[in-house]
């Protein structure tokens, strides 16, 4: 049973975006393709170019992982036979459940192939399915599904998913029969994962498509159930999709040529491509972007590589910068990868539950089939921004013990300074990359020390009680919400 | 209540001089007192997912038309069974599980509209949601939720931050629009934190970076919604909410929530309309009959709205709850002893000027009386809306609120 909560995808675009001079073209990239800007980024986009660190961000296999991959090695859940991991789910929930979601977040802060752990989150939210009913099912489709495809084939994302038995259960195709076809999943696969609601389907498609993928079903046995096609619960008799007949007499490949003729459609490249330029460019694309990487999308016969190197070379792209108000999560890995490498996390639990499931973005948590929003309306509010400051605010005292289960030596990030404002400085420099305005820096100076004057000196004991909080405003600024 | 004095009398507490808030201080400050107006307050409950109207207020006179089509998930007639429905009118029964609010309907005090929902036939939740919270059916444009539109155009402006308040994380549609309404998630936790000899310092700095244009008029709409929250909290969590009368919260989401709506009703801080939601409804398997995961849902509405009614029942007259869902569901049951997506569902109004009874323009479940196969929309939405709006909140301005709409009053809720 999919559950269902709020809508409200796109109402309302913040009505001014925050306006930021002098974000230099790095930046922008690394706030763009990744999941927030660690200074040791810095030098390896200058180094390689632009274009040349995006190429190097999609040839993600290349990119040596080995804090992830200690992570997945050291947790057995990640390479279970699927019986021992269903068992595993019953007997010992909290086990795989901890392990599902510190894996979102740990990869996001410590992947190197971040563009990948990017469109990682894209799919997830594309083929949305939460974790709790079905945790072990939930942990192999996103190994097998989203992360096998992320920057693969959109048809292979697609199929992968239709025969992927969180899928199969998520959205009841599995309860499918050709007596009483479920169209759950049929009308999301066409409004959610392909086409869009306005791309061109009716009624009559969602029932004709639920027939066709009737008999795409699970094998018996609860603990090694998976993919199976059953001919006895296949409606075989002919279809019509979107206006192409489907003979009669035929078995699986009814439901093979669904996929091809959903993504090879027009209405889906669209669709597809404005979710692109929605996360990586800004809420509301306009139409000539997103035309143009619905072409790059259909002329690679939805590769997505392709798609995005399209998308990464356009002047809108460039031209985007702090347009995007960051989710919660984003806004969270941003600080922490800003934060590195003087932060360490002991457990992650406090995270989870201090941060991300109050602002309402605990990974696999979303419950409707459309995913997290990726739109500012949509996060910004009175208690999204107050648990994001006391966030921010608390986790950059983590060292002097302000958050559990975080270390934080902030001595290693920001240099010995002389005066109340290189402290400033040294700060807004080390987490933004860009000057802030002067009437900004004044406040700052003045929270540092009442007088606001930069010559001022640091003292020791100025600098250990007034730097951690000094981060932490900066973080909670207005300037570190939006990427 | 809480006076023009006691807003400054509490940011005195914190040690912040007006002029640190250029923004928000000014609303705040010279605010009309939130006690103006009539005080009425409504509560909207949004069940996410398509709540399925004919198990929840059961048509067991259509015998055949209900019983044959619902092999395993119907509901006795009443008196037949212990778990049978429980009747209304000889025609319409209530769901066992909403046994609680049987005693409200008895009273006269709970109104149930059936075979109600939106006018748009969309089968998609995020359409449907989309269309009934903009308040106009079939256009995505519009660019604000109706009860955004009802605040910017009621006959009185309270300025209160706590005007408008979602109950959660996020904010529903309904409320979204230029007047950023307030999303609360819990009223015990609202405040800042950080090192408590610096919260004072904190907070001016954090207003002060928060008041700058750059940063998009909306965000500084919410920050200072933010700190006006935080104010007005600080007086509020001081003392564990006690609710009267020995009513009895159900300890989900959604009885939690109704227990700080309730909360802030008596503290008369401002509220004029507060958004819950319950989710769960899109029951497309094993929905289950008297018993099971429907009926627990139900059960849940059930006891968070006798608790709230309890609780609140020396200012029930000024409190105004309605129900409603995007849509309702199949007639028929599938193979997996669920309903897929259908079409009208059933909502109840509870409370302020709501009187006793059942409405329905009922046209019957045989196969020529449905909608492309279910339960046809007789009812639409907004006429229910728009009479709590115009009898009980005063605001005539439907043509605004839901554009392109005529407005035929019911005749259900009484006028303040």
């Amino acid at each position: 049973m999919a559950g269902v909560g709020l809508g409200g995808l796109e109402l309302l675009q913040a009505s001014k975006v925050h306006a930021q001079t002098e974000i230099s073209p790095t930046i922008h990239l690394l706030r763009r393709i990744t999941w927030g800007v660690r200074s040791s980024d810095i030098s390896p986009v200058e180094l390689l170019g632009a274009s040349d660190y995006i190429e190097y961000q999609l040839a993600y296999e290349a990119i040596p992982d080995p804090l992830v991959d200690d992570f997945i090695v050291q947790r057995r859940v990640f390479s279970m036979p699927i019986d021992e991991l269903r068992l595993t789910a019953d007997d010992r929930y909290e086990v795989v459940h901890q392990a599902l979601l510190w894996s979102r977040l740990y990869r996001a802060i410590f992947s190197e192939r971040q563009l990948y752990e990017m469109m990682v989150e894209l799919w997830t939210d594309h083929l949305n399915i939460p974790a709790p009913d079905y945790l072990a099912d939930k942990l192999t489709d996103d190994r097998d599904v989203v992360r096998k495809h992320a920057l693969g084939n959109f048809r292979d994302l697609i199929l992968a998913s239709a025969q992927s038995p969180a899928m199969l259960k998520y959205l009841d195709n599995a309860v499918s029969t050709k007596e009483q076809p479920n169209e759950n999943y049929a009308r999301e696969l066409m409004e959610l994962h392909t086409l869009g609601v306005d791309g061109g389907y009716t009624e009559q498609d969602v029932a004709e498509v639920a027939r066709a993928f009737t008999g795409w079903t699970l094998t018996d046995n609860y603990y090694t159930a998976s993919f199976t096609f059953s001919f006895d619960q296949h409606d075989t008799d002919e279809k019509t999709v979107l206006g192409v007949r489907l003979p009669a007499g035929r078995g699986i490949e009814d439901g093979l040529q669904v996929i091809d003729i959903l993504v090879n459609h027009p209405s889906t490249a669209r669709f597809v491509a404005k979710k692109l330029c929605r996360k990586f460019i800004t809420d509301f694309p306009p139409e000539g972007i997103i035309q143009s990487t619905a072409e790059a999308f259909t002329s690679s016969k939805g590769d997505i590589k392709a798609t995005l190197r399209h998308l990464f070379g356009t002047p809108e792209f460039w031209a985007s910068s702090g347009q995007k108000f960051r989710r919660p999560m984003d806004f969270l890995v941003a600080m922490i990868r800003a934060l590195h490498p003087s932060i360490r996390i002991e457990n992650p639990d406090p995270l989870f539950h201090y941060a991300l499931e109050p602002m309402g973005h605990m990974p696999f948590y979303w419950f409707p089939p459309n995913g997290y929003p990726d739109v500012a309306g949509a996060w910004m509010n009175t208690n999204g921004l107050l648990y994001r400051w006391n966030s921010a605010l608390l986790i950059s005292s983590a060292g002097d013990g302000y958050f559990s289960g975080l270390t934080l030596n902030l001595d290693t990030l920001i240099p010995m300074v002389n005066t109340v404002g290189e402290l400033v400085d040294a700060t807004t420099d080390a987490f933004l990359h860009h000057s802030i305005a002067s009437s900004e820096r004044d406040k700052l100076l003045q929270f540092v020390s009442r007088a606001g004057d930069p010559n001022e000196t640091v003292t020791a004991n100025l600098r250990n009680s007034k730097l951690p909080s000094l981060v932490g405003l900066v973080f909670a600024s207005p300037y570190f919400q939006w990427r | 209540m809480v006076t023009r004095r006691d807003f400054l009398k509490g940011l005195g507490i914190v040690g912040i001089s007006q002029a640190m808030f250029p923004i928000w201080m000014p609303k705040l400050a010279f605010a009309q007192s939130p006690s103006s107006g009539n005080k009425q307050v409504m509560v909207v409950i949004f069940q996410r997912g398509g709540m399925d109207g004919l198990n929840t207020v059961v048509p067991f006179g259509e015998g055949a038309n209900y019983y044959d089509r619902r092999p395993t998930i119907a509901i006795a007639e009443p008196n037949t069974t212990d778990f049978s429905a429980l009747d209304l009118d000889g025609f319409f029964g209530l769901h066992p599980s909403l046994r609680p609010l049987k005693e409200i309907y008895d009273e006269g005090k709970l109104h149930i509209v059936h075979a109600a929902g939106s006018p748009d036939p969309t089968r998609s939740h995020f359409d449907a949601m989309e269309y009934m919270e903009r308040g106009t059916p079939g256009d995505k444009l519009t660019s604000a939720g109706w009860i955004s539109r009802h605040l910017q155009t009621a006959s009185w402006q309270n300025d209160s931050v706590f005007r408008a308040v979602g109950i959660g994380a996020m904010l529903p549609t309904s409320l979204r629009g230029e007047d950023s309404a307030l999303a609360l998630r819990s009223i015990a936790d609202f405040h800042l934190e950080g090192r408590q000899d610096q919260l004072a310092g904190i907070q001016r700095t954090l207003s002060g970076l928060y008041a700058v244009e750059a940063s998009g008029e909306m965000l500084n709409a919410h920050a200072s919604s933010v700190f006006g929250t935080i104010d007005m909290l600080q007086n509020l969590s001081a003392n564990e909410y006690q609710a009267a009368y020995g009513a009895q919260y159900p300890e989900s989401n959604f009885g939690m929530g109704l227990r700080q709506v309730a909360q802030l009703i008596k503290a008369d801080v401002g509220l004029e309309i507060a958004c819950i939601d319950i989710g769960g409804w899109d029951t497309h398997d094993e929905q289950g009959g008297a018993e099971g995961a429907m009926a627990f849902l139900l059960d849940d509405m059930a006891r968070g709205l006798a608790a709230f009614y309890s609780d609140l029942q020396d200012e029930m007259a000024r409190v105004n709850v309605v129900t409603m869902s995007e849509f309702g569901r199949t007639t028929g049951e599938n193979a997996s002893k669920g309903t897929d997506h259908g079409r009208a569902s059933v909502m109840f109004v509870m409370g302020g000027g709501a009187t006793g009874g059942i409405t329905a323009d009922w046209r019957g479940l045989h196969p020529e009386a449905l909608d492309d196969g279910d339960l046809a929309v007789t009812t639409d939405y907004r006429s229910i809306l728009s009479e709590i709006l115009v009898k009980r909140l005063g605001n005539n301005a439907l043509d605004t609120i839901f554009p392109d709409y005529t407005w035929s009053d019911l005749g259900i809720i009484k006028p303040v």
